[in-house]
């Protein structure tokens, strides 16, 4: 307690309050009362004013004593220590800016990049308590990819797991909110009535689902729970919001609670607005509520959260035990399948399933950049150092330690990256934002939302990062300070000695940035070609001049009947209009972001084998689906208008090549029955293979259905126009078209096919960029490292360059000699740089992301990683680069004039 | 004649606060005066030393200081005696006391031969 008081009174004394006249007045007042003493005792006043001090110990001692006493040391030196190296850095205005410049473009891209992970990976979900208890579960599918659950599954694992302290599900929808002519297209999870209880939400106002409405009566809780977010863009911040009514999907909901602002939802990186009972999804999507019992129909996300003390793989075990035993008792919809538990990062369904891969990269591709920024600013105070040895000299010789003035050189470090760093944190909150780029275009970007308030976690890595930077920066200038030579130093200028030892140093700086320049070249060299050989595999299907659309018409209330008769009926309409040469419309988008859905078949004349996965993808599509994609049929023929529900039209199905092969083996499949979906279908013909989920996927078998006969009312329309030129032109019809047909429909993220395709690429693409970026970057700061160093190195060896000129070497000798020393530099940086690049290769080889269809995912860096060619590639732009950087100073060198050179001291 | 020994660390602060309690609020030079004496002359203390050791004591919050005038009619600081200044002087002197008694049982015999 007394120490707190004295440490806290001597910070006050350092702050500002000096005693200092004070106490010259006591000490004045001390020393006269004891020369009065002694002149009293009988000396004379000099003799006794000398006594005086002579008893006192020393004026100066004291009052250094005294000084010391009143305010803490350590801060005061070091406050000293800070206004002289601001001072120092203010009139050295160029070195400081430029490493300022650097330091803030290293420090703000790794804070970017750790604001990414953190809220991606580390701190995915805001606004719910003990966040690192919950997990997400996941069905598994017999062949291993992770898949969402059904409802009835939800409930089987909701009552009968013991390990885990609640299951909540959840389904991500978009709603239409508001009257009918002017609608919001808003995002909200449909949820199970525990969903806030589980993730343990308490509501900024109003109150959250209770227990009573957990159950599971459909239709009967009109209910919503709304983000603060909308309630204070919508609602305008109403303080009665609670019990006024939504108008959402053309049903009223009641308003019962407003979440926190943290609260944004149980999908990391998304921010929903809307939080509605599951049992409110017939009423709402206008689906029957037989689809909510139905096994087959996979669509929601678990959540749960682990029960204190039980770890991961205990409640994983427990899981597995009740999935194993629900596959064998509803052995007709779930054979083989079985389910566990992923922490919330791992889970494919969101964007975090797309972001994972690419920011671990990330994250390390920026550390490399802040690495070499660092060896570029070490290295420019190590120039600078050369020019202070007189001045650190002097103050050796005044009686400095060698550790203050070490300590000086580090707070300058420390000053320059923290200028640096409060530069890039500004810029961060706005390259923050730029984290939806990463995402493909179309609703996911939408989607993308990030807490961009001040974290305490993302500052706290800062100020660390800025600490590591400093101390990489600053040791070595530190140390080379300590081993000054007084004696040589104080006699004559800069040369040999310590001069050579700092020379050495810097060399291998400039070599490291060069290694760590060659590994960012090759790593974008070797994303760029895994992304432009992925580019070029053939999709099977022409995506050019087709503009694709979506539309929601559960949301405008139509029932089946309504929804067959819209389509063709605009299909019809947008045939006859200008420019058009094919009308489509579908299920499911090639190459999209939703799962594909799947069915499983018997089929006639293939004998199943027992544990085989006869789950086979398919896509539900109109007649004019396979002639807009340019997808042939080798056998048979398309379906027609004739396939369609009247009941004497038999159930219609074509197959791909893919199908053949494995379930035909050469024989002609025309007119054979398979029974799927309850219903037995005959095909009539076979398409030719394309890819259906992503560009490097290998061969799938795959079967095409009849819009007419079995499109359901939860499927998604993707409606298609192929025209002549640029498909967006035909955009202003379409809409036009729409609104003639029913003006309460909406034509949602239309976008010509051949950019959506090239969102499923979208990681590999972003990864790609990024690393190009980032090198062009460390090649930019390696370049310049090294133009410094042979600048130096040219000036230091002045007069050795008039003496050979002057013995009769020609310019060229000069020329070659500099260029020379500049290359071996820049080979031993090679030689380094290509180890680290392999090893480098090798552990991002294995990163790949998860595609949210699959569950499985390709591979990042495409095919074969260590490709010479882009080694051998980036190793000779270097050798260019370093010959350059070189080249300049050696001219200058070349054209000294002898007698000048010998003359320069 | 051997050298006087230098004050222990520590116990200046210590010989300060029984002083100013039986002397009573005084000025640095008295107190420094009155201390080599009580001493005995026995220690050597170099004057100077005596004013962080006050510092140090009033911000731990022991003695108080103000501005007065001397017996001299000189314009002086004092320094007096707080109540949490007299608890510390009582532990502090029950401490060395007992460090003292732990010592003799120790040294007893040396001395004694």
């Amino acid at each position: 307690m007394r120490i707190l008081r004295a440490f806290t009174l001597r910070l006050l004394g350092l702050l500002g309050a000096r005693p200092a006249a004070d106490f010259a007045a006591e000490l004045d007042s001390h020393v006269a009362m004891h020369t009065e003493d002694g002149i009293r005792a009988g000396l004379t006043p000099q003799e006794a004013r000398r006594q005086a001090l002579i008893h006192l110990g020393g004026a100066e001692q004291t009052r250094q004593a005294y000084r010391e006493r009143g305010t803490l040391p350590i801060l005061e030196t070091l406050m000293q220590d800070i206004r002289f190296g601001l001072r120092m850095l203010l009139r050295n205005r160029a070195f400081t800016i430029v490493a300022v410049l650097t330091l803030a473009v290293g420090i703000g891209v790794c804070t970017t990049a750790f604001t990414w992970i953190n809220a991606v990976l580390l701190q995915p979900l805001g606004g719910v308590t003990q966040p690192d208890r919950l997990v997400t579960l996941e069905s598994v599918a017999p062949g291993g990819g992770w898949i969402p659950n059904s409802y009835p599954d939800f409930i089987d694992f909701r009552d009968h797991l013991k390990l885990l302290d609640g299951v909540a599900a959840t389904k991500p929808v978009a709603f239409s909110v508001g009257m009918t002519d002017h609608a919001d297209r808003i995002w909200g999870e449909l949820v199970s009535g525990n969903f806030f209880a589980v993730l343990g939400v308490t509501p900024e106002q109003g109150r959250v689902f209770l227990p009573s409405e957990y159950g599971d009566a459909p239709g009967s809780f009109p209910i919503v729970v709304i983000s603060d977010r909308y309630w204070r863009s919508h609602l305008n911040a109403d303080p009665n919001a609670i019990g006024r009514t939504l108008r959402v999907n053309q049903h009223e909901l009641t308003i019962v609670g407003v979440a926190p602002p943290a609260f944004h939802g149980s999908i990391p990186v998304t921010a929903f607005d809307l939080w509605i009972p599951y049992m409110q999804q017939p009423v709402l999507n206008g689906v029957s509520p037989r689809m909510l019992r139905d096994r087959h129909n996979r669509n929601m996300l678990g959540i749960a959260r682990l029960k204190q003390g039980v770890t991961v793989d205990q409640a994983r075990q427990e899981l597995g035990a009740l999935a194993g035993r629900m596959a064998v008792a509803n052995a007709d919809v779930s054979e083989g399948m079985s389910a566990t538990l992923l922490p919330l990062w791992k889970s494919p369904h969101g964007p975090q399933g797309l972001l994972v891969g690419p920011l671990r990269i990330l994250m390390g591709v920026c550390i490399l950049v802040l690495l070499i920024v660092c060896a570029n600013v070490a290295n420019l105070q190590l120039a600078r150092a050369t020019v202070r040895e007189k001045e650190f000299a002097a103050r050796l010789a005044l009686g400095a330690s060698r550790m203050r003035l070490a300590r000086q050189v580090l707070t300058e470090s420390l000053l320059l990256t923290a200028a640096g760093a409060v530069l890039g944190i500004a810029a961060t909150p706005w390259m923050t934002h730029a984290l939806r780029y990463l995402m493909p275009p179309g609703p996911m970007q939408q989607l993308v939302s990030m807490d961009t308030r001040p974290n305490l976690t993302v500052l706290a890595f800062t100020v660390g990062l800025c600490v590591f930077a400093a101390l990489v920066a600053g040791l070595a200038p530190a140390l080379q300070v300590g081993r000054i030579n007084l004696n040589a130093r104080m006699n004559e200028g800069g040369r040999s000695g310590s001069a050579g030892r700092r020379n050495r140093l810097r060399s291998i700086f400039v070599a490291s940035e060069v290694a760590l320049a060659l590994v960012a070249l090759v790593g974008a060299g070797l994303f760029a070609r895994g992304f432009q050989t992925t580019m070029r595999i053939d999709p099977g299907f022409d995506p050019n001049h087709v503009l694709l659309s979506q539309f929601y018409l559960n949301t405008s209330g139509y029932n089946l009947q309504q929804r067959e008769d819209f389509c063709r009926r605009l299909a019809e309409r947008m045939q006859s209009a200008p420019g058009v040469t094919d009308v489509a419309y579908s299920d499911g988008v090639p190459l999209g972001f939703e799962p594909s859905w799947w069915e499983e078949l018997k089929i006639e004349g293939y004998a199943s084998r027992p544990n085989e996965n006869m789950n086979i993808f398919r896509n539900v599509i109109s007649p004019g689906y396979l002639p807009l994609m340019h997808i042939p049929i080798v056998e048979g023929r398309n379906f027609t208008e004739a396939d369609d529900e009247r009941d004497n039209a038999p159930f219609v199905m074509i197959v791909n090549e893919a199908f053949v092969r494995r379930f035909f083996a050469g024989r002609d499949p025309i007119g054979h029955k398979v029974h799927g979906w309850g219903v037995d279908f005959r095909i009539v013909g076979v398409a030719k293979d394309s890819k259906y989920h992503y560009l490097g996927e290998p061969e799938t078998p795959y079967f095409y259905v009849s819009f007419r006969q079995l499109y359901r009312t939860d499927m998604t329309l993707a409606f298609y126009v192929r025209t002549h030129g640029n498909p967006e032109t035909v955009l202003t019809t379409l809409r036009a078209q729409t609104r003639a047909l029913d003006p309460n429909v909406t034509v949602f993220d239309a976008v010509p096919l051949h950019e959506f395709i090239g969102a499923s690429l979208y990681p590999q693409k972003i990864a790609a960029s990024l690393m190009a970026v980032l090198g062009s970057i460390a090649v930019l700061l390696a370049a310049v490292g090294l133009y410094s160093v042979m600048a130096y190195w040219v000036a230091q060896r002045t007069q050795e360059i008039g003496v050979r000129m002057a013995l009769g070497a020609q310019p060229r000798h000069v020329l070659r000699m500099v260029v020379l020393q500049g290359l071996s530099l820049t080979g031993a940086g090679l030689i380094a740089g290509g180890l680290l690049a392999v090893a480098m290769v090798r552990a991002v080889s294995s990163v790949s992301f998860t595609n949210s269809a699959m569950g499985a995912g390709p591979k990042l860096m495409g095919n074969g990683g260590a490709d010479p060619l882009i080694f051998l590639a980036a190793a000779a732009f270097l050798c260019a680069l370093a010959a350059l950087a070189a080249y300049l100073p050696a001219r200058r060198a070349a054209s000294i004039d002898p007698m000048q050179a010998l003359r320069t001291e | 004649m051997p050298e006087k020994p230098d004050v222990w660390q520590g116990t200046l602060s210590l010989m300060a606060l029984r002083t100013l309690e039986t002397m009573g609020p005084q000025h640095g030079y008295g107190l420094a005066r009155r201390i080599e004496q009580t001493s005995g002359d026995l220690l050597q203390l170099n004057y100077g030393t005596l004013y962080p050791a006050l510092l140090k004591l009033e911000q731990e919050g022991f003695i108080r200081s103000s501005w007065g005038t001397s017996e001299n009619n000189r314009r002086a600081k004092f320094y007096e005696l707080t109540k949490a200044g007299q608890r510390q002087l009582k532990r502090a002197a029950a401490e060395w006391q007992q460090t003292t008694a732990i010592l003799d049982r120790f040294l007893a015999p040396i001395r004694e031969s």
